[in-house]
């Protein structure tokens, strides 16, 4: 299953970007990762010309919210209305509370949302809802070698 | 004319510099003092290894007094850090933050803005201190940072077309980066000869993120070969402590057997080439006692490869840009760890150095087959397809299939070696040292400790 990821707006921290990269090609998934400082017009733009049928846009600087409020606009889009919408990583600038973080940025349009999860939890729990979603053949994870 | 000259002339005509005068600074540089030059230093200086920290401040007042401390200290090398707006060559940010730092009192640029402070102004504070100062900045057009810091009596020049853009920049052209550096290059070669020489020095910690030795000691060496190729008579090749002192000290000897083997091959036999030890570059404890072991054992290892120079790091690492106090307080205690260290024995690991020393080779071959008709086009093109590939680069040009991880010794080996031109036998030696369980997870979560092995 093809894949698009990066890190949303100026931020610059590749090492997670990175192991989410990795983490997915292990399991499987053919990844397509724009990197860091993307913005969501690429993310939109890289998911119809690759149709990818997940979106997993990761932030560490806490900026994703303003880069991201808007992603509802997009979903009216035919090509995009069997994508499933995934953030994860530190979704406010400074303490938040989670509990108000996940419905918040569902009401931007994301289906699944990790404030400061586990990476391998986090993708785990993509795997299962990427399971349950009849839409959607899943991949079986293959070994690295 | 010449069309070097000319470059220099357009690049030089910028808004925020101030008259430069090309006659004068050339008969500066002609007359300036010898202890100014590094190059002079690393010459007169048999044997012992330089210390010098990081460090630079926004204000003429904060930088005077940054080096005062310094000097408190006996600093052999004083740093000056640049900006960030000023890396980005965008001088008029850093005009605004300099005018507002100063009003305010507080720091509100990450550096010392050169090209706005003004080369006169500048060389007043550097002869004062007669001391070698050297550049550190990561700008990947620096051509005029660097007219400015040479007439500033600055003759150390960090950097270089990908130790500045690959672990920096997510699209900065790397091609144009190429060119920009060789005009830099030319320039420290033109200053070379009035006086002492100007050394480059290039940036061998990378992404400091689990690069492999063969791919810092490749990307050294072929700066170093663009380097004197242009006429630089004076190199300092570079990396930073990797987390294992046994792969520390491999890498030292093989890095300087192989700079020298290559830069006779390019038929360079008259420039000096000097080593650098970074101490640890990647995350820092937030436990300050355990920083200054992590600084101990850095400035021992520092002695036991025979590094010309150290570049210190210090104890409030983890918690953002250093108080002069602590910068002073590491320079002093890596002084006094290195007095320590006379007359270390000779170390030798005769299968781990003959399997780098391979790697590298194999690698350097791969380049140069490359069918472009210059050296720095074939370092482009092997970049481009993967031939040489830096483990966690955000710039869009890396390939990124690369995958080292830590072995039980904590050796960064390669486990996925992408398109790196390795022979099996090189990658056999280091998949068997490897040791991962059969769960897929299992390379991530030993990617995420082996990043995470100081803390």
């Amino acid at each position: 299953m093809k894949v698009v990821t990066g890190v949303v707006g100026n931020d610059i921290h590749v090492v997670a970007n990175r192991l989410i990269d990795i983490s997915l090609q292990s399991r499987g998934y053919e990844v397509f990762n724009l990197g860091v400082n993307t913005y969501l017009e690429e993310f939109i733009d890289a998911v119809i010309e690759t149709q990818s049928k997940v979106l997993l846009i990761s932030s560490l600087n806490g900026e994703a919210e303003g880069w991201c409020r808007e992603l509802y606009r997009y979903k009216d889009n035919d090509s995009l209305k069997d994508v499933v919408f995934v953030i994860g990583g530190n979704l406010s600038v400074g303490e938040g509370d989670e509990s108000e973080i996940v419905p918040r940025y569902k009401e931007y349009g994301f289906d699944l949302v990790f404030h400061q999860s586990d990476l391998l939890e986090g993708l785990d729990i993509i795997d299962n809802y990427l399971k349950g979603n009849t839409k959607i053949k899943i991949p079986m994870p293959k070994d690295l070698k | 004319m010449s069309l070097l000259q000319r470059d220099r002339e357009i690049i030089l005509s910028n808004e925020y510099v101030d008259n430069f005068d090309f006659a004068e600074v050339e008969d500066f540089v002609k007359n300036a003092s010898k202890d100014l030059f590094i190059a002079h230093k690393f010459k007169t200086n048999k044997g012992k290894t330089l210390v010098q920290p990081r460090g630079g401040f926004p204000t003429y007042d904060k930088m005077y007094s940054l080096y005062e401390q310094f000097k408190k200290v006996d600093v052999d090398v004083l740093p000056m850090t640049i900006d960030s707006h000023t890396r980005l060559n965008d001088y008029g940010s850093a005009a605004k933050m300099l005018r507002l730092s100063e009003e305010t009192e507080t720091d509100l640029l990450n550096g010392y803005p050169l090209i706005n402070q003004g080369y006169r102004t500048t060389r007043k504070m550097v002869t004062h201190f007669n001391t070698p100062v050297s550049l550190r900045h990561g700008t990947p057009d620096a051509r005029l940072l660097v007219e400015l810091a040479i007439a500033s009596g600055v003759f150390e020049i960090e950097g270089g077309p990908i130790t500045y853009i690959l672990p920096y920049s997510k699209n900065f052209p790397q091609d144009k980066a190429f060119l920009y550096w060789k005009h830099v290059e030319r320039v420290c070669a033109k200053y070379s000869t009035l006086n002492e020489p100007i050394n480059r020095e290039s940036f061998g910690p990378l992404t400091a993120t689990l690069v492999p030795p063969c791919i810092t000691i490749v990307i050294q060496i072929a700066e170093m070969m663009l380097s004197l190729e242009e006429g630089v008579k004076s190199f300092s090749v570079s990396f930073s402590q990797t987390g294992s002192l046994n792969q520390d000290l491999v890498t030292s000897k093989v890095l300087r057997k192989l700079a020298n083997k290559y830069a006779n091959k390019i038929g360079v036999d008259d420039a000096t080439i000097n080593l650098v030890y970074h101490q640890w570059m990647g995350a820092f404890p937030r436990d300050k006692f355990k920083s200054d072991s992590l600084i101990d054992a850095g400035a021992m290892i520092a002695g036991m490869v025979g590094a010309d120079k150290i570049i210190t790091k210090t104890r409030a690492e983890a918690f953002g840009i250093p108080t002069k106090e602590d910068n002073a307080q590491a320079v002093s205690n890596v002084k006094y760890t290195l007095n320590m260290l006379r007359g270390i024995p000779a170390f030798v690991d005769e299968e781990e150095e003959e399997n780098l020393t391979n790697e590298v080779d194999e690698i350097f071959e791969a380049i140069f087959n490359d069918s472009a008709d210059t050296l720095w086009r074939k370092v482009f093109n092997s970049i481009k397809n993967g031939i040489i590939d830096v483990p966690f680069s955000p710039h869009i040009i890396n390939n990124n299939e690369l995958i080292t991880v830590r072995d039980d010794n904590s050796n960064i080996r390669i486990y996925k070696k992408g398109k790196l031109p390795i022979s099996e036998k090189s990658f056999k030696y280091e998949q068997s040292k490897i040791n991962l369980g059969s769960n897929p997870n299992s390379v991530v979560n030993q990617i995420i400790k082996d990043i995470g092995v100081m803390l």
